[in-house]
């Protein structure tokens, strides 16, 4: 890829519409004589459904129709599509109980939805769901996993024994007892990566049309990725594929919680075909908090084993995770095979053992959040690691050093199973230490208590898998119209990433053309495209090295259309900067002007490995003991995310998902009565999101290793700022707070937690 | 129900609307305007601020009869005869914006606020867009666009 101005700046192909108001997102598509969906909620969070009175409801001004719980088992929805079809510990299967998608018989979370009013107005739909009675009997609620887990607890289902959804392990259990049996030091943690709200800004909506004539359901959502959200829906519906259509454009941010077949889109899909007519739902945020999914929620105890030099010889991590009240597609998935393939972290440890047990309980449910059980991991790993080094005396920089899987040892086969394909991190290492000024620190924490604040550094040196799918290839198409115009189609679908840019580089690039003679379209429906969403950092491992390979397929093709109007044999055919030559003469014809007279098109297809972005992250915060206030003071990336095609978008990424991780870190909690159930944090006045300032500067260097597996030597890097955050900005919490004799604090920092924590150890 | 005349993007707008009406969903469900974005329920989110008389308000705490024979400029009437104002500009060029759905949100607070601080330091700017959430660029790019967007307007300023 040829670093040129434009992978520099910002000016990406899809500003123009975003900046004038011209983007269209779910709730911009507006269809003629639409109706207006409105769901009643549960508003407690365990109970059984005595009865479910909608008549005064029915008969309220402009409604069409009440559905509830029995409308949903009638239509058979009561089954949603889970990624995990493997055995877990002692051969055991995972656990998909029903989930009608409209609550039958008993709610299980505050928020479950128990029926949607359909009215010719969104206000009279409101005002409808009011008049909708349940009455309810209350059962009691657990929201705590390891509670759920406990005996005696609320059983959230017969057909789940003791709420335990899944028990999954990996590594050797044996060699691990061994390793331990001979350490010469043990550090072990226990560790709460707390449960957040992806939020994407733009609200959940979906609009459902049903086209009686071909008997198809035209769904307007925000997604990640058509074939992605088409597979749940069919299996969700039984409704074939092929007659659920889905349209998209742009996409108000997803972060692993667009993806999803939402009960509520099923029953949309049962209205508008009753009711003849399009169903709109556009979610409030309120209801948001209650019904998208959730993100993290595990809780984790780590043990490290090290010899007399500190090197690693075990590490065992066992592992909580909460799912909530039902399964998602994605959720277990996360919480079980993404942190076992990245079990060792970017470290040579001999033995490895992981055991994850998958828990039930009165919650929303929880899925895939930036990064899926990838920062849960490597915030794990990366905090035992810093702990070990601190209860050693040992510089944290220092024992990691010592236990990197050294370059030379790839492609390295973890204990777990994985094959890493490639990384460096003694030299990210040394780069990151010079950027963040690693040995100055001591001065400027001096200089911090002279002005009575408490300064402390973290570091974190992390690896994550990228490049996984459902489906099985990635595939292009790349069309040259009449226009001159080259156009690709695409399945993975930018919610942010710049899609229509950064592919757009791509096939300009290989043409040799200018990037506007390139536009990008994404989940065209109708072309057919066997494909995987946006989602696991993946898109341009995927997808955009696809792009390159189908462009170049577009120039071979062009080559033997090209020959007869130029008088040669295809052979004889040379291509540069968008033009077609034959060898040795002057005769010449443009890819324009060839598709004028015969329009090109190629579909291309490849199945790419998974890549394995790392890198290393020093962050530095200030602590004023007087409030418990923590800020950022420095902070420091350096990434290898193989191949970079625009320097603008990658940066970006990283500012988002650092951002993402430092919310986490020190403000974002969804937080549960542990009574009642309640949900304490439904809305923007009670869950703290980042806001301007939380990150004032980001320095960068990037470090690239190429990876091999795709076409653009690119590795992911959507998530890595999130999986080197947490931890970086943790250890940095950590190693203000230590001298001070805090041994342990978890996420997050707010300046209650901190100032209490202080407090709790001055005597 | 109530009947209002709203001037927007220089156009008289008239139509009747129920009571209950958020100028919000006015522009969006009545005009058609769809630029401005409603992200939350609780006035948080700043997506759906607009300008009335001139001055940065979040439509979606202000009905439409509160803004009977008021002025109002959403995003579609920013850019002028297809010129981007400088501060739409300075939002795409410094790669302010990602998913673009908080982004109509964010200009227009920060016009408003380059009116009251058209050289604003950093501090003010993180004060100034504390009403307005972003989940996908970390704010970074946005604080440096809105720097860049108040160089250009002063320099325009001063070129004429």
């Amino acid at each position: 890829m040829a670093d040129t101005h434009a992978s520099h700046t910002g000016h990406r192909v899809e500003d123009l519409r975003l900046v004038t108001g011209a983007g269209k997102y779910a709730a911009d598509w507006s269809l003629p004589g639409q109706l207006y969906a409105h769901f009643v909620r549960s508003d407690r969070a365990h109970a059984e459904i005595v009865s479910v009175d909608v008549e005064k409801a029915r008969s309220h001004p402009g409604v069409k129709r009440v559905y509830t719980g029995e409308d949903a088992l009638r239509a058979g929805y009561d089954k949603f599509f889970v990624i995990v079809n493997w055995p877990g510990r002692g051969g055991q299967h995972i656990r998909k109980p029903a989930r009608p998608a409209l609550a039958a018989g008993r709610v299980r979370h505050v928020g479950d939805a128990v029926a949607m009013v359909v009215a010719d107005s969104a206000a009279a739909a409101q005002d409808a769901a009011e008049l909708v009675a349940v009455e309810y009997r209350d059962l009691p609620a657990v929201v705590v996993a390891e509670d759920a887990l406990a005996e005696g607890a609320p059983q959230l289902r017969a057909d789940v024994p003791g709420n335990l959804a899944f028990d999954y392990e990996a590594g050797n259990e044996e060699a691990v007892k061994a390793a331990f049996a001979g350490a010469a030091h043990v550090t072990r943690l226990k560790l709460e990566v707390s449960r957040v709200a992806p939020n994407p800004l733009e609200l959940r909506g979906c609009t459902v049309q049903y086209d009686a004539k071909d008997e198809t359901y035209h769904l307007y959502v925000c997604i990640q990725g058509i074939n992605m959200l088409r597979k749940q829906m069919a299996f969700a519906t039984d409704v074939p594929e092929e007659r659920i259509v889905v349209h998209a454009q742009d996409v108000g941010g997803s972060f692993g919680q667009r993806s999803a077949a939402y009960p509520e889109y099923c029953v949309l899909m049962l209205a508008s075909k009753e009711l003849g007519k399009p169903v709109r739902w556009i979610s409030s945020r309120a209801e948001g908090f209650a019904s998208d999914t959730h993100g993290r929620a595990n809780t984790v105890a780590g043990e490290l084993a090290l010899d007399a030099e500190g090197k690693f010889l075990a590490l065992r991590l066992d592992w909580i995770a909460d799912m909530g009240a039902y399964l998602t597609a994605t959720g277990s998935a996360s919480h079980t095979r993404n942190p076992a393939t990245c079990l060792t972290g970017v470290y040579r440890i001999p033995a490895l053992y992981g055991r994850f047990r998958l828990a039930f309980t009165n919650t929303v449910p929880v899925a895939a959040y930036r990064g899926a059980g990838r920062p849960d991991v490597a915030y794990v790993i990366e905090r035992v690691v810093s702990q070990a080094a601190a209860e050693l005396n040992i510089d944290p920089a220092e024992l990691r050093r010592r236990n990197f899987i050294p370059p030379e040892a790839f492609p390295y086969k973890t204990p777990t199973g994985s094959t890493y394909e490639n990384a460096d991190m003694p030299r990210i290492l040394e780069k990151a230490l010079k950027l963040a000024d690693w040995k100055g620190f001591a001065k400027r924490r001096a200089q911090s208590e002279k002005a009575g604040r408490l300064r402390g550094i973290g570091i974190s040196t992390v690896i994550e898998n990228t490049g996984a799918g459902l489906f099985p290839k990635d595939q292009i198409t790349i069309e040259c119209g009449r226009d001159g115009i080259v156009t690709v189609h695409t399945v993975a679908h930018s919610s942010g990433q710049g899609h229509e840019t950064t592919f757009a580089m791509v096939v300009a690039d290989t043409l040799g053309i200018p990037l506007e003679k390139v536009r990008l379209r994404e989940g065209v429906p109708g072309k057919g495209l066997i494909g995987n969403h946006t989602g696991g950092s993946r898109s341009l491992v995927g997808a955009g090295s696809v792009c390159k390979l189908a462009a170049r397929q577009l120039v071979e093709h062009g080559k033997s259309v090209a020959a007869e109007p130029l008088g040669v044999e295809p052979s004889q055919v040379e291509y540069a900067h968008g033009v077609f030559r034959t060898r040795g003469s002057k005769r010449k014809l443009s890819l324009a002007d060839l598709a004028r007279e015969r329009p090109l098109t190629v579909t291309t297809e490849a199945s790419v490995g998974s890549t394995f972005p790392n890198g290393c992250h020093i962050s530095e915060v200030e602590i004023d003991p007087q409030t418990g206030v923590a800020s950022i003071v420095a902070y420091n990336a350096v990434d290898d995310a193989g191949n970079v095609v625009n320097h603008a978008v990658v940066e970006g990424q990283v500012h988002g998902a650092v951002t993402q991780g430092a919310g986490q870190i020190f403000c974002e909690k969804v937080v549960y009565d542990h009574d009642t159930g309640q949900l304490l944090t439904g809305s923007f006045m009670d869950y703290c999101m980042p806001r301007a300032g939380m990150l004032r500067d980001l320095r960068i260097e990037d470090h690239p290793v190429p990876s091999g597996n795709n076409s653009l030597g690119a590795k992911g890097v959507g998530e890595s700022g999130c999986t080197a955050s947490l931890p970086s900005l943790a250890n940095a919490m950590m190693d203000a707070l230590r001298p001070l004799g805090v041994a342990h604090l978890d996420m997050p920092y707010t300046p209650a937690a901190v100032w209490h924590a202080i407090q709790s150890v001055k005597k | 129900m109530a009947k209002v005349t709203i001037k927007v993007n220089g156009k008289n707008q008239t139509r009747n609307v129920e009571d209950r009406t958020l100028l919000a969903d006015f522009l969006r469900d009545e005009l058609g305007l769809t630029g401005t974005h409603v992200g939350c329920d609780t006035s948080q989110c700043g997506c759906c601020t607009v300008h009335v008389n001139g001055r940065a308000v979040k439509s979606c705490s202000m009905l439409a009869v509160q803004a009977n024979g008021a002025q109002v400029l959403t995003i579609e009437g920013l850019a002028k005869n297809g010129k981007l104002h400088p501060v739409q500009r300075a939002f795409s060029e410094c790669h302010g914006l990602q998913c673009g759905f908080c982004t109509p949100g964010m200009i227009m607070a920060t016009v408003g606020l380059l009116k009251d601080k058209p050289n604003p330091s950093e501090d003010d700017i993180i004060h100034g867009l504390e009403g307005n959430l972003c989940r996908c660029t970390g704010y970074i790019n946005i604080v440096k666009a809105v720097k860049m967007g108040a160089k250009l307007m002063r320099g325009k300023g001063k070129r004429r």
